[in-house]
């Protein structure tokens, strides 16, 4: 198992080069620089970003200060989606470093979440595991687990401590041997041409007849069209982490190895670069 | 599945100390055809009393239940150096959290400045009845916006919630209101979060399955939330709406075939509700919900004189 073990490491310690610009109608008392950062894939816009708000207040006036947020090539940026899903689902087969543009007004309103502080972060990640667990244990884990324990994961995922985290997720990855499995796999397939955010439903990781499911199997049955037939080629990429995993890989060992900190599995599927 | 009860969020309910029945363990979830058997039902209801639900389906997805409403609330404004006050609203958290990110315990406390006061007037209310295969219940979504076309922010959400719920918000924290993504739509919403709609509904369902009544689950559930945040439920759907008809299979198992969530199928085994029935059942009393929430209106159940098929 030592293998899987640097799966998780490589999972958690994944970076992407960024570069923060700020909007050119923000109003500035002198030219803003550009912000270069290693963004942590596993972690939240909101989270680490202080740096880039310190650096643009440096240039602009109080009064002149929202909220801050980001867009992609005109997109607004999600902050309650994990870095490294914005980046695959947007930005997957753009020149790197990325380049996010930052804003401090104009919130748009109705389509980003407000995040007026860290405990709105630690909220919402903590809903999603809790969200997860419902799935995989109906919630027997994380309410066998004590406040202090929920704090280890938050803390975890804030400070950075790997160690830390996995000491208490660990039991969140745990199931009774006879089962093969969890319950069910907290997934969500996220996709680039659809009004519709994401996909979520229920999918168990072993067929009542214990037939293994795999990736493939989970495409097929919930968004076929990510699967070319025989004869067709490929359209679309199905991308975890930055990587396009074998549809053969059983999903059980993604959601155990490839999930984010939430506990989710979050895929996007974005077309072939045409190019 | 003997042993335990089925567990939703922190349970500290009376009923860890019985032996729940199979029956009963699967009747305060509900699967996602009956959540929308139940939404028709409620649908045909509301056409008859123009109140305004209508089911939308983005394509290719899940549908929902849906209205409108005009409510009151209490939104902020500005006052300007007159005293005068104008619909406008600023964010200027980030002067304000800028220093001290990591000891900032209030969620949204820095939301509006200053030089504001708060007053009731007319919002503007939107609500969606989503399906959450999670937690296998339904969820309330909404949104709110002053009428000239702000949004509410979650301070204001909190200040609109009638004081008499707004004590049970603030001491169990898993029956709050937060800002959400809709999973449908992708766009902010407020949520009242799902996972202790169990135990609430447990009580309800178990006492109608002993009185052998009739309960629609979705006009029960709304009329426990939707008054926390403004939305009304008007008395005659809790006796005018059926339960929709009852598969006899209670078992909570997978199909042997493909990989397909398990039908458990929430509804107490009544006499058959098969329109048109002659044999109305006897009216019972109303059901004793946990103290701390508020009465669900009693249920006199009557032969279903609209169709139960799904519309």
């Amino acid at each position: 198992m030592a293998d899987d073990k640097d799966v998780l490491r490589d999972v958690w310690f994944g970076r992407i080069p960024t570069c923060f610009t700020l909007y050119q109608d923000e109003i500035t008392e002198r030219e803003a620089e550009p912000f270069y950062l290693l963004l942590p894939r596993m972690s939240y816009l909101t989270l680490v970003t202080d740096k880039v708000k310190k650096h643009f207040l440096k240039v602009m006036k109080a009064e002149d200060i929202e909220e801050m947020w980001f867009d992609f090539e005109g997109t607004s940026l999600k902050w309650h989606y994990p870095i490294g899903l914005l980046f695959d689902l947007h930005a997957s087969n753009t020149a790197l470093p990325w380049s996010i543009t930052v804003h401090f007004k104009n919130f748009p309103e109705r389509d980003l979440l407000h995040c007026p502080s860290n405990s709105v972060i630690e909220a919402h990640f903590m809903s999603s595991i809790k969200e997860a667990d419902a799935l995989k244990h109906k919630s027997q884990v994380i309410n066998d687990m004590q406040k202090k324990d929920h704090k280890q994961l938050w803390m975890g995922l804030q400070n950075d401590k790997f160690d830390q985290f996995w000491a208490m997720n660990r039991k969140l990855m745990e199931y009774p041997t006879e089962e093969g499995g969890f319950r069910y796999i907290p997934f969500r397939i996220y996709l680039t041409m659809s009004d519709r955010p994401f996909i979520q439903k229920l999918f168990r990781p072993i067929s009542p007849d214990g037939h293994t499911h795999t990736l493939g199997d989970l495409l097929k049955e919930v968004y076929p069209v990510a699967i070319p037939n025989d004869d067709e080629s490929k359209r679309y990429q199905v991308v975890i982490h930055g990587i396009e995993p074998l549809l053969e890989t059983p999903l059980q060992w993604l959601s155990e190895h490839l999930s984010h900190p939430d506990n989710f599995l979050h895929i996007s599927v974005i077309p072939v670069p045409s190019d | 599945m003997a042993g335990r009860p089925t567990p939703g969020c922190l349970s500290d309910l009376e009923m860890e100390s019985e032996e729940p029945t199979e029956v009963e363990m699967s009747s305060c979830f509900l699967d996602e055809e009956t959540f929308c058997q139940c939404c028709q039902l409620l649908l045909q209801h509301s056409h008859s009393l123009c109140d305004g639900w209508s089911w939308e389906q983005v394509k290719g997805s899940e549908g929902y239940l849906r209205k409108t409403a005009l409510g009151t609330g209490r939104t902020r404004c500005i006052l300007d150096q007159q005293g005068n006050s104008s619909d406008q609203h600023q964010e200027r958290t980030f002067s304000l959290s800028f220093h001290n990110d990591e000891d900032d315990e209030d969620d949204g406390a820095v939301c509006c400045i200053q030089e504001e006061s708060s007053s009731s007037s007319v919002v503007q209310y939107e609500y969606h009845i989503l399906y959450s295969c999670s937690y296998q219940t339904p969820v309330l979504y909404f949104r709110a916006s002053t009428l000239e076309g702000r949004s509410l922010c979650l301070e204001e959400v909190w200040d609109s919630v009638h004081p008499n719920y707004r004590q049970r918000l603030q001491h169990r924290p898993w029956d709050t209101i937060t800002q959400q993504e809709h999973p449908l739509l992708g766009q902010s919403f407020f949520v009242l979060h799902p996972c202790r709609t169990e135990e609430f509904m447990m009580p309800v369902l178990k006492a109608a399955l002993e009185e052998h009544r009739q309960v629609n689950y979705i006009v029960t559930w709304l009329s426990v939330v939707g008054p926390v945040v403004g939305l009304d439920v008007p008395l005659s759907y809790c006796t005018q709406v059926p339960e929709p008809p009852h598969t006899p299979s209670s078992s909570p198992q997978p199909p042997s075939s493909s990989p397909q969530p398990p039908s458990s199928s929430p509804q107490p085994p009544s006499s058959s509700p098969q329109p048109p029935s002659s044999s109305p059942q006897p009216p019972s009393s109303s059901p004793q919900p946990p103290s701390s929430s508020p009465q669900p209106p009693s249920s006199s159940p009557q032969p279903p004189a609209l169709g139960t098929k799904p519309g």
